[in-house]
């Protein structure tokens, strides 16, 4: 007996071309969303529009820089172009760095720059292209990808913890902002996922380190141990059944809230 | 959602939130156990939910006694072979007549830590043992958005509440490495008969809501701090603890999760 509590729903995902983007995109569609699958890489949307078509689902993919308000406007004509209207928005595109940060022991400015501007305007940008039409509508509800680093900051990876950190207290105020709309705006932190950008993290602590006997999964795994009392990493297909559950009926009176998914490593 | 073959426990589970939380569990199949310390609603609300088509039992004990609590608990296991689920629910805003005070007596602080805090504990310890022998298993708490601030009225009830949050990380700590998942719910302004006496105890001690019912305070309460301008259900509850207590939520532990309409935004 499963629900089909997304039957009927349109929703938009940035960064859906890759790790929790495209598992948010999958659980969606397995719950009979019909889904946007907004990337920066056009290729990397389309395999992943191709993935949830394969699985039966409805699926658009439309390339998309959320650092550029012109292209999330872009994003919000061709949305409702393919869609007719948007219920759910999630906005998951993310960065740890300028490119080439993990190979950099100290963040740069440019890193600071560029998770400030994807991690947190990333969100106002997409956010602000949408609001209209989900007021207009009032309904809808927003979901914002922020991390664990933005509970608390994080030695060497600072840059990026405060963009999350940033990310969080931005979602509080939309949230207040949209309430008298009933636009629910929420936001999730994930723990410790096995994703593209947990292999560069490993890869540069790494390179920090000079140990050369271990791999980046180990380093993921020793973190894991020592951090996360249910002992288990987190995945994408849980970060969407979490989006899920925000984006249902279910959860029509959550609003507000950043929800840790984290296996316990940090509690609230 | 699919709970069919779970067995739950609710506490305080005979009405209002409780009752709500175990109807929205069996409508999605898991078998209930209501425990309350109404004997005779226990048994009324345990045929509801056995229309549903679930198993169902009421079970009625005193969280603050735990003797009661462990037969209620080996009760349970002998009549439906195990627990998967624990919700606690059971709490009270003060000793019997606390709204008629303007001050915290001593009896509601002991009260409400008693059932609130110590009750939860009872049950939990009583519930673990068989938990951790099945290396699964998921807790539920109910805490309120009281525990997340202080505010004036009922310091003593708030109190508690912090204290339930505060438990459930941990116990999620704790817990962690038997596969047990806990978490809290905090529920923002739902209009049950404890919200009859909160609102009473306000019209009478507070300026703002002077000279009003019970159910105005509650519907000014919303506008002034409800960002979502409306008031939550016990099946709202119901709602997000079915989620935490099923697999969807198997990477969640340790987090109060607040549903409130966004009054306190964490």
């Amino acid at each position: 007996m499963k629900l089909p509590e997304l039957d009927g729903r349109t929703a938009v995902i940035t960064g859906a071309g890759s790790g929790i983007g495209r598992g948010i995109a999958l659980v969606f569609a397995e719950r009979g969303a019909e889904v946007v699958v907004a990337d920066i890489d056009p290729a990397a949307a389309e395999s992943v529009a191709d993935e949830v078509r394969a699985l039966g689902g409805t699926a658009h993919a439309v390339q998309a820089d959320v650092t550029e308000r012109e292209s999330t406007d872009g994003l919000l004509t061709a949305s409702l172009e393919a869609c007719g209207r948007i219920d759910i928005l999630v906005n998951n595109a993310g960065v740890g760095g300028a490119p080439g940060w993990w190979e950099r022991s100290s963040p740069t400015p440019e890193d600071w720059e560029a998770t400030y501007d994807v991690n947190v305007i990333g969100i106002v940008n997409v956010t602000s292209s949408f609001q209209d039409h989900l007021q207009e509508r009032r309904a809808g509800r927003v979901i914002n990808i922020a991390s664990a680093a933005g509970r608390r900051g994080a030695g060497g990876f600072a840059h990026y913890s405060a963009s999350k950190a940033a990310a969080i207290n931005v979602s509080q105020g939309f949230a207040l902002q949209l309430a008298g709309h009933n636009v629910n705006v929420n936001c999730i932190c994930p723990g410790l996922l096995w994703t593209p950008l947990w292999e560069k993290i490993a890869e540069r602590d790494l390179i920090k380190s000079g140990e050369t006997a271990q791999t980046g999964r180990q380093v993921f795994d020793e973190r894991l141990e020592r951090s996360t009392p249910l002992g288990r990493e987190q995945t994408p297909e849980d970060v969407g059944k979490l989006a899920a559950f925000l984006a249902s009926d279910r959860a029509k009176n959550v609003t507000g809230q950043s929800i840790n998914l984290n296996g316990g490593s940090y509690v609230n | 959602m699919d709970l069919s073959g779970h067995v739950a426990i609710v506490t305080g589970g005979a009405t209002g939130i409780g009752r709500a939380i175990g109807m929205k569990m069996a409508e999605v199949g898991a078998d209930i156990i209501v425990s309350d310390i109404d004997s005779d609603a226990c048994q009324r609300t345990a045929s509801e939910f056995a229309a549903l088509g679930v198993r169902s039992a009421g079970i009625p004990a005193n969280v603050t006694d735990p003797d009661a609590v462990g037969r209620m608990v080996a009760e349970s296991i002998g009549q439906f072979g195990k627990i998967d689920v624990l919700v606690n629910n059971a709490g009270v805003a003060g000793a019997p007549g606390w709204y008629d005070h303007a001050v915290s007596r001593e009896e509601d602080w002991s009260f409400t830590f008693g059932v609130n805090v110590k009750g939860m504990a009872i049950v939990t310890e009583a519930v673990l043992p068989h938990m951790k022998e099945a290396h699964a298993g998921k807790i539920v708490n109910l805490a309120s958005v009281a525990g997340r601030q202080g505010r004036p009225t009922l310091p003593h009830y708030s109190a508690t509440k912090a204290a339930v949050i505060n438990y459930t990380q941990s116990l999620a700590n704790e817990l962690g490495r038997d596969n047990i998942n806990v978490n809290a719910v905090c529920p923002g302004l739902l209009w049950t008969p404890m919200w009859g006496e909160v609102g009473a105890k306000y019209a009478v001690n507070d300026p703002t809501y002077e000279g009003l019912s019970a159910r105005e305070v509650f519907d000014k309460m919303i506008e002034n701090i409800i960002p979502l301008g409306r008031e939550q259900t016990p099946e709202d509850i119901g709602d997000a603890i079915v989620f935490l207590v099923s697999d969807d939520a198997k990477n969640i532990t340790g987090q109060s999760l607040n549903v409130d309409g966004g009054a306190f935004l964490n």
